[in-house]
């Protein structure tokens, strides 16, 4: 899984954030990163090749020790792949240049945690201990001078922290997306068009009609008419809580559209307060076929389509349930 | 319940949001099952114009008492394109956007007070006031 997962990672994934020069600069400038912090972080490239590996050895080692993150690199192939990438991680934030072209590349490393389902908690943990490691070696390299240290390490803050902001966005975004398609899912999950009786269907519409479902509702509508050869559809509306002017128009227009198609509508289930609403609103309802309830519009239905519903008991037939009454 | 829900009015899904906490600030009001959908529905209608010509802007909604009763007070804020003339807009049937045209007459309707200032190039805003009967 890892290795599959990890595969990809020489290639990201176009990032779906798109962060433009003018968008870093002024988040470099929340951030207080200037020229001079860049010119720091330059500076300390030689010290940052130097003690590449031995941060990141750290840093995998304490990944190992836990079961969580230990799991994505069993594979020693994989681990070797992504000590590299990590390794050109590190080195870049001291390469200088943190423009448009920097954020991409960060943008494209998020995009990767998000896909191999790396919780934000880990991430995080991770880059704590990651500026840890960091701040000993510098310290370690700065030798007698500790302030400039300390100030080089201020720099490199404020370059990570515009790399977290990053990585957080691509968490944010992915969940987005995953929020988009289920709301997607549930709209095409939720307008059935159920066949009752021979040319007879039944459209219950359960919850929010939005322009896009409301296209949805007409063209499932519309394909069940054709496919059915449906004379009459029942459409419920009992589980809409409110019909404002431009759902209203999208009733009408499902339809008209139906009429177009040799199909009647009745409309059920419109609330004695959405009917005054409705009334209030000004909107002009009176040509649609409407009937109190659900049952009532069934009723005329079968009525339309010469249906004579009847009790077994009263034809003589169906002894079995005259007997069990 | 805080003294103002604010409400970021963006696409379709906050037109939702927007009208389902008027419903709910109604319900907690004392207003009836009618009102509390005629209040829903007039959101509906300002946020939908939100969407539909400012593409954003925010409803708030708010309480207060006239004469002992409790009122619930909506502004929709935008800074939208503006309307040319409000007259006509409020007109019933006039639409610019393929809509039915009923959506500012009809939230008028619907509510007690109602009030739109709008300055063209710099936005719009609906001030709508119901109070339990």
């Amino acid at each position: 899984m890892a290795d599959t997962t990890f595969a990809g990672t020489d290639l990201p994934r176009r990032a779906e954030i798109e962060i433009d020069e003018q968008e870093v600069n002024r988040r470099k400038q929340f951030l207080e990163f200037r020229a001079d912090d860049a010119e720091a972080l330059k500076s300390l490239e030689p010290i940052a090749e130097q003690y590449a590996d031995p941060v990141i050895e750290d840093l995998y080692r304490h990944f190992l020790s836990f079961d969580e993150t230990g799991g994505f690199f069993r594979d020693p192939k994989v681990l070797e792949r992504v000590k590299r990438l990590q390794r050109e991680y590190f080195v870049r934030l001291t390469e200088g240049d943190y423009g448009a072209d920097y954020v991409r590349n960060r943008l494209g490393i998020g995009t990767v945690h998000e896909r191999i389902d790396l919780a934000p908690k880990w991430y995080l943990g991770a880059y704590s201990f990651y500026l840890r490691a960091v701040a000993t070696r510098l310290l370690e390299a700065f030798g007698k001078e500790p302030q400039k240290a300390f100030s080089a390490f201020l720099s490199l803050m404020k370059l990570v922290f515009l790399d977290i902001g990053l990585a957080v966005e691509t968490y944010i975004a992915a969940r987005d997306r995953t929020m988009r398609k289920q709301q997607e899912a549930i709209r095409e999950l939720s307008t059935p068009v159920l066949q009752i009786r021979d040319r007879l269907l039944l459209l219950p519409i359960i919850g929010v009609i939005d322009t896009h479902r409301a296209r949805l509702i007409t063209e499932s509508l519309l394909r069940s008419i054709r496919a059915n050869r449906a004379r009459v559809v029942v459409m419920d509306v009992t589980g809409v809580a409110t019909v404002d002017s431009k759902v209203a128009q999208h009733i009408l227009q499902a339809v008209a559209a139906a009429r177009l198609m040799g199909a009647s509508v009745i409309v059920t289930g419109l609330s004695s307060n959405v009917a005054q609403s409705l009334v209030a609103l000004g909107i002009d309802l009176g040509t649609l076929n409407t009937a109190g309830d659900l049952q009532g519009g069934i009723e005329d239905a079968e009525r339309i389509l010469g249906y004579r519903v009847v009790r077994a008991a009263e034809t003589g037939r169906g002894p079995q349930l005259a007997e069990r009454r | 319940m805080p003294a103002e829900v604010h409400v970021t009015i963006r696409d379709e899904t906050d037109i939702v949001t927007a009208r389902q906490r008027g419903r709910e600030l109604a319900a907690i009001h004392g207003f009836s099952k009618t009102e509390q959908t005629f209040i829903a529905t007039a959101i509906s209608e300002v946020a939908r114009n939100i969407v539909a010509y400012a593409r954003r802007g925010e409803i708030v909604l708010a309480t207060s008492q006239d004469q002992g009763r409790p009122c619930i007070v909506v502004v929709a804020r935008d800074e939208g394109p503006g309307i040319q003339d409000v007259e006509v807009a409020m007109r019933d049937g006039y639409s610019t956007s393929k809509g039915l045209g009923m959506g500012l007459g009809g939230a008028k309707r619907l509510m007690d007070a109602f009030d739109l200032i709008s300055a063209v190039g710099k936005g719009t805003t609906v001030t709508m006031k119901k109070c339990v009967r």
